[in-house]
């Protein structure tokens, strides 16, 4: 296993802050993973191809294309890329879409308690990142 | 009267894209459909340059509910849907064995609860993340046309310099309809805002 091999993350929102938040948090937890980003799911599918991270983050409501939309064309060039859908949008529908996809579904806003979230997908690891260990009793 | 910077504006349209989808939430509860949500686009304007185009309202009779929101600053939120569709949704609402006719007599009451319910979910989301706290009034209801709904923006922002107008779309397709949730702050409450804006940013960067 590739453990020791460097990580990328691809951070896909229209908001600035929203990247910010991502980044800052991922980067406090893997000071080692390289960080990508992109404003839409269109430039995040035209980026992917020249430059393929091993995780992903995705927002769902952005100018052009739909996050799921973008989130669907990636896992089905590259299904191992792990994607977590971050939206605001919580509806139902949103939720079933992200699963149908084989994405997790975390949402906004923006904290470390989501991030961590997201983290534990990412690693496979939930619980075992940083973050509460389910320990004890 | 402080100009926004681009990462206020950003942090500001993100407070409310979470409001936003929380009301969306409300409302897909209700109509039992998906709510698509446009991205939110945000205006500040002169209270002289608020228009219909401003509002880019396409039809000529809207079912509105208002309601005023205050605390750290003072807001009101509107949700706008037209008129025939109000009625379906009231019946969604309700209950669908109701004929719309029935319905009417309803209208009133159960537009201000649907309003209600949406608009407070949309501010609480946003109360919580600036950590503050909002109050709200009773909603109220009235048909308007889009120039009555201007004119009347145009009024509130008399005394001020500066509005800041809020747009969202919420589309129904199961009823092809679309909402419109609509956020007023005069240039004070703007202000205030913007203050609190600055210190959620500070806090999460």
């Amino acid at each position: 296993m590739s453990d020791t091999s460097l990580k990328k993350i691809l951070i896909v929102d229209d908001s600035k802050v929203s990247r910010m938040v991502i980044k800052a948090h991922i980067l406090a937890v893997h000071a080692d993973w390289i960080v990508l980003e992109a404003t839409t799911g269109d430039e995040a599918v035209a980026m992917i191809d020249q430059d393929l991270p091993d995780y992903c983050t995705m927002d769902i409501n952005m100018p052009g294309m739909l996050g799921t939309d973008a989130a669907e064309i990636i896992l089905s060039k590259y299904p191992g890329v792990r994607i977590v859908i971050f939206s605001a949008n919580i509806q139902e529908a949103a939720q079933s879409r992200a699963q149908q996809l084989g994405a997790l579904f975390v949402a906004k806003p923006v904290t470390e308690k989501s991030i961590a979230q997201a983290i534990g997908y990412f690693t496979g690891a939930t619980g075992i990142s940083g973050s509460g260990s389910a320990g004890a009793a | 009267m402080k100009v926004l910077s681009e990462i206020e504006l950003d942090a500001l349209t993100e407070v409310f894209n979470v409001g936003a989808g929380r009301a969306a939430l409300s409302l897909s509860e209700i109509v039992g459909e998906e709510v698509l949500l446009s991205v939110p686009s945000i205006e500040i304007l002169k209270a002289d340059e608020v228009n219909d185009r401003v509002l880019t309202l396409k039809d000529n009779k809207f079912a509105t509910v208002s309601q005023l929101f205050t605390g750290p600053f003072d807001a009101e939120a509107v949700l706008l849907f037209t008129k025939n569709y109000a009625l379906e949704i009231v019946r969604d609402m309700m209950g669908s064995q109701m004929s719309i006719e029935d319905l009417a007599e309803f209208e009133q009451e159960a537009m201000c609860e649907l309003g209600n319910i949406i608009l407070n979910a949309c501010l609480s989301a946003m109360a919580d993340m600036l950590k503050i706290s909002l109050s709200s009034s009773l909603p109220s209801y009235t048909m308007s046309s889009p120039e009555e709904i201007t004119a009347r923006l145009a009024e509130q922002g008399r005394d001020d310099s500066y509005i800041l107008v809020l747009h969202i779309d919420l589309v129904l397709e199961k009823h092809h309809t679309e909402g419109h949730l609509i956020f007023l702050l005069s240039s004070t409450s703007l202000s205030k805002l913007i203050s609190h804006i600055q210190q959620y940013l500070n806090n999460i960067l």
